[in-house]
């Protein structure tokens, strides 16, 4: 075993820790409601339990993270899976800074499984160790990245404290109209979170199934002067089409349910690097996340954050407000340093230009911006409690976009290959 | 008119708009009053602002208007809309072949369809140039000058002048306190309450049985700090628009090549530019056969004039002042002044040439003559033959409808040289001579053909490639001089610091007194209650006086 491989399994063992730990909160919490016994030294028991586990859990992912840098020479923080694994690693550490200031049990139970959820996000893209072409290597660049990371992964904390918050003050008995939209964007934003669930679910199967279909495409182009040019794309989906490239004929294809037929073709106007492929996926996704919601309703028979509310009313909603916000204003000037000073930094020495407009750099700014904002209402308009909790988590999606989605949506310098 | 009694029960006469009495804290608003049951709004501690003066002349209105943080609000809203909106489609300045705007039109209708027209028409693909986008980053420059002046101010008053004995109501309208029966000795229990108090880094005052702590204050000029930090990060940004601040030119060498900077003293040299790929060895499965560069560097050496500058009659007298290799990220500064790598060429390029002169009667031989194709000399002597040069074109491309000889490009892709040659046999005001050194040039342009005077007289020729001095590489680096840098750091430095006291510390003050046998005690701080809270209460039972968290909070709840 060579010390890739050795590292592959740590980050193995650390998610099956992490996931350990979760299941160990959930009975720190559950104990409350299933024992007649409601013993809150049992809750600080098993929420022990489960700090520790995290923290056994850390140690492996940190294991992981130094043998990768011992056998790629150099920081493993250079594409989509080291960066989203190392992600994952901040919001654990952040995740144990903020524990050990508030000791709160709940941020447990909700953080691990976004940690777990990271992972299994970066396992997607490829895990091989590529070497560094010139431009990425910087130390500036390093810091940049690690300390953006950190200061993410506090916002990310945050976040997760204000989803609770979220989840505890929102009545889920009101009927009233303003009770029920709250009550809806609360239940909306749990399916967001298992549609990224059903987008890991079906990745991961048709993975291991080794499913595979390709199509070519066959492009005709008319330029300015009326000469025509034909261009030859092949494709190659993981997934079984739900939607197939715009008049792509089938190379070589796997059967799914009996047929290789797709549904639906993708219309001409979609552009963009691989956009059918990506249709496709966020279909798949859309899909499966809406089976496995209505697979839960049928089990609860409520909405989802009914079945919630209830395990969490022993926590005081204030406490959660006030981890949410510390949290954010710990990883405040993180972001800021990382995000953009050191950013600047290194733009400055790599580019030639501190700032350039570049999509990455405008959406961390707009992140910025949007954290900015979310101190001022707090601290000066005195937006507290379901208002601010609100922010945290549209922040925290913004940060998600900025990481994510500008590198799927969005092309740039900043664009790393081998996105599904 | 409506006149506002601004004079306390303490008889401390406050100024109009004061929220509680800048000498013993009562509450002095009739709304807030009349709750006495809700914590008190302790905003820059109830001070009167320029803004909220009544009356309001011009100024004052666009004085109010800037100090507004929710106004604030709004101007970073907008301007993160913007900025996302900016990023939907490339902005125009990524294209660099592109300069009309009917071009731009052309290529995101093209590109991007109606959506794309649509967004050209609208200015969103040059918005971080737009006139609107600018002006909301003024405003908001705007914005934080006025604000932090209308609220650093009346805070520096009423910090400055703390009085420790508080109005009850001021005490027990805190977000936290505590009310009990008094301890049984009590200035015994305050002398130990002080030494909790001082343990954790409160400075303590006390007037009778009053008593005042505090800690961090300096963590309140945290905002105007960074605040500050921001002004100047904004007006270095400005002034990177002051063209003799800036500088942002691209300099093309070739393998040995110096040359000047314009506009500068300095010059430089390329030593040598090297280009190196990963071996499929060090390449995962995936990326084996791709190719994959490792590293770019140029070799460089940076001189100053120092004598004979701006002389072009004179060769300048150059002084070594740095040596670098410049690479991707490690650029050459020197004085302000970087060299970044930019680009290569990996193109073979002529440099030199050094021609013999042939008399084509005779056989006979003169010369060589040494011919630099970038930078070549005026004259030369080859014998009885002088030879004068009259034009070059570094990218010969024939003639245009006028008959006259013109260059592509600058780049010396097929090198022309026009000589006047004198000497025995000739007319005296000299012949013609048109001279391609790449003998690929000379058979495409038909150099005999244009020469047709001379031909079989005479003919510059190149005998043997030890003649031809040859350019395997050519580096274009980055030269930027950027005298508002500094001041961007410094601005960002300034932000950065004060953001992290405001954030990483607490301001905390404690206030205490005792009427007829209890004890109230108010706490306040600007930011994180649950810590106060938690210190309090240790330090309280340090005192003996035991009291939960929970207790402490006197807090709306939060809904």
């Amino acid at each position: 075993m060579n010390l890739y491989e050795f590292s592959q399994r740590a980050l193995m063992t650390a998610m099956l820790v992490y996931s350990a730990s979760f299941f160990i909160y959930m009975i720190a919490l559950g104990g409350k409601k299933w024992s007649s016994r409601k013993s809150p030294e049992r809750t600080q028991k098993w929420g022990w339990y489960g700090f520790a586990a995290a923290a056994v859990g850390l140690a492996a992912h940190v294991t992981f993270f130094v043998t990768r840098w011992m056998a790629a020479g150099h920081i493993p923080t250079s594409n989509m899976y080291e960066f989203m694994t190392m992600l994952a690693m901040a919001i654990m550490m952040a995740f144990i800074v903020i524990y050990l200031i508030y000791r709160n049990v709940l941020l447990g139970a909700f953080t691990l499984p976004l940690a777990v959820i990271i992972i299994a996000y970066a396992s997607v893209f490829p895990s091989e160790i590529q070497p560094l072409i010139p431009s990425l290597n910087s130390n500036w660049l390093r810091l940049h990245v690690t300390t953006a990371a950190l200061g993410e992964a506090f916002f990310a904390v945050g976040f997760t404290a204000a989803l609770v918050q979220l989840l505890r003050v929102v009545d889920f008995t009101r009927t009233d109209k303003a009770g029920m939209r709250a009550r809806r964007w609360v239940e909306s934003f749990l399916l967001v979170i298992l549609i990224v669930v059903g987008f890991l679910i079906s990745v991961f199967s048709f993975r291991i199934a080794g499913y595979e279909v390709e199509y070519r495409q066959v492009k005709v182009s008319v330029d300015q002067f009326g000469q025509q040019t034909t261009t030859e794309r092949l494709v190659t989906y993981n997934l079984p089409p739900i939607v197939k490239p715009h008049g792509g004929e089938i190379m070589a294809a796997d059967t799914f349910l009996g047929t290789t037929d797709s549904l639906f073709e993708a219309p001409s106007w979609l552009k963009g690097v691989n956009a059918d492929r990506k249709l496709n996926t966020i279909l798949w996704s859309i899909i499966s996340g809406l089976i496995l919601y209505g697979l839960l309703r049928l089990i609860a028979r409520k909405q989802l954050g009914a079945v919630i509310h209830p395990r969490l009313s022993d926590i005081n909603p204030d406490d959660l407000d006030e981890i949410s916000y510390r949290s954010i204003a710990i990883g405040y000037p993180l972001f800021t340093l990382g995000g953009l000073i050191f950013a600047m930094i290194w733009a400055q020495v790599a580019w030639s230009r501190f700032w350039g407009w570049d999509p990455k750099e405008v959406w961390a700014l707009i992140t910025w911006l949007f954290y900015t904002a979310y101190l001022h209402l707090r601290l000066s308009r005195g937006w507290i409690g379901a208002k601010s909790a609100w922010l945290a988590v549209v922040g925290f999606l913004v940060v998600l976009f900025t990481l994510i989605g500008v590198n799927l949506v969005i092309a740039g310098l900043h664009s790393y290959a081998g996105v599904s | 008119m409506l006149f506002e009694n601004t004079k306390c029960e303490c008889g401390h006469q406050n100024p109009v708009g004061t929220v509680l009495c800048e000498y013993c804290g009562m509450p002095l608003i009739e709304e807030i009053k009349t709750d006495p049951a809700s914590p008190l709004e302790m905003r820059y501690d109830g001070m009167a602002r320029r803004s909220q003066k009544s009356n309001p002349n011009l100024v004052d209105r666009i004085w109010r208007f800037f100090s507004s943080v929710r106004v604030a609000v709004w101007l970073i809203v907008l301007t993160l809309i913007g900025a996302a909106l900016g990023t939907i489609y490339p902005q125009e300045s990524t294209f660099i072949n592109l300069k009309t705007s009917e071009e731009f039109r052309n290529y995101y209708k093209q590109e991007y369809g109606t959506m794309g027209e649509i967004y050209h028409a609208l200015g969103l693909s040059r918005v971080y140039e737009s006139w609107w986008f600018v002006g909301l980053l003024v405003m908001i420059g705007t914005s934080l000058v006025i604000c932090s002046l209308d609220r650093v101010l009346p805070l520096y008053r009423a910090l400055s002048k703390q009085q420790v004995r508080k109005h009850l109501q001021f005490i027990t309208r805190q977000q936290v306190v505590y009310q009990g029966p008094e301890p049984q000795d009590r200035m015994a229990w305050l002398d130990k309450f002080e030494q909790a108090l001082k343990k954790k880094r409160y400075r303590v005052w006390r007037d009778g049985d009053a008593l005042m702590a505090e800690k961090n204050r300096f963590s309140r000029w945290g905002p105007y700090i960074n605040h500050i930090g921001l002004i100047i990060f904004l007006l270095a940004i400005l002034g990177r628009g002051v063209p003799a601040w800036n500088m942002d030119q691209y300099i093309t060498l070739y393998d040995g090549e110096t040359q000047q900077i314009p506009n500068t003293h300095y010059y430089v040299k390329n030593e040598k530019f090297t280009v190196e790929y990963y071996s499929d060895e060090e390449l995962p499965q995936s990326l084996k056969g791709t190719v994959r560069p490792k590293l770019f560097n140029t070799r460089a050496i940076l001189y100053e004039c120092t004598a004979n500058c701006d002389d072009p009659s004179k060769e300048p007298v150059l002084v070594e002042v740095k040596k670098h290799d410049i690479r991707m990220n490690q650029p050459l500064t020197y004085k302000g002044l970087s060299l970044y790598q930019f680009d290569y060429n990996d193109k073979p390029k002529l440099l030199s040439v050094s021609p013999v002169l042939v008399d084509k009667t005779t056989g006979e031989k003169y010369g060589p003559i040494h011919l630099s194709i970038r930078d070549p000399a005026l004259t030369y002597e080859a014998g009885p033959y002088t030879l004068t040069l009259k034009d070059k074109f570094m990218d010969f491309g024939g003639f245009d409808s006028e008959g006259r000889p013109m260059s592509k490009s600058r780049e010396p892709n097929a090198p022309a040289f026009i000589f006047i040659i004198k000497g025995p046999d000739l007319p005296e005001n000299g012949e013609t001579y048109i001279y391609f050194p790449n003998q690929i040039d000379k058979v495409r342009f038909g150099q005999d053909i244009l020469n047709k005077a001379l031909v079989d007289k005479l003919e510059l020729r190149v005998e043997g490639m030890e003649n031809v001095s040859i350019a395997e590489n050519a580096s274009t680096l980055n030269v930027r001089m950027d005298r508002a840098m500094p001041f961007v750091w410094t601005g960002a430095g300034i932000f950065l610091f004060g953001v992290v006291i405001g954030l990483y510390w607490n301001h905390r003050r404690i206030w205490l007194r005792f009427d007829d046998g209890v004890l109230s005690l108010g706490a306040h701080t600007n930011k994180n209650h649950y810590g106060l809270k938690t210190e309090l209460a240790v330090m309280m039972n340090k005192s003996g006086i035991e009291v939960t968290v929970e207790r402490l909070d006197n807090r709306r709840k939060t809904v």
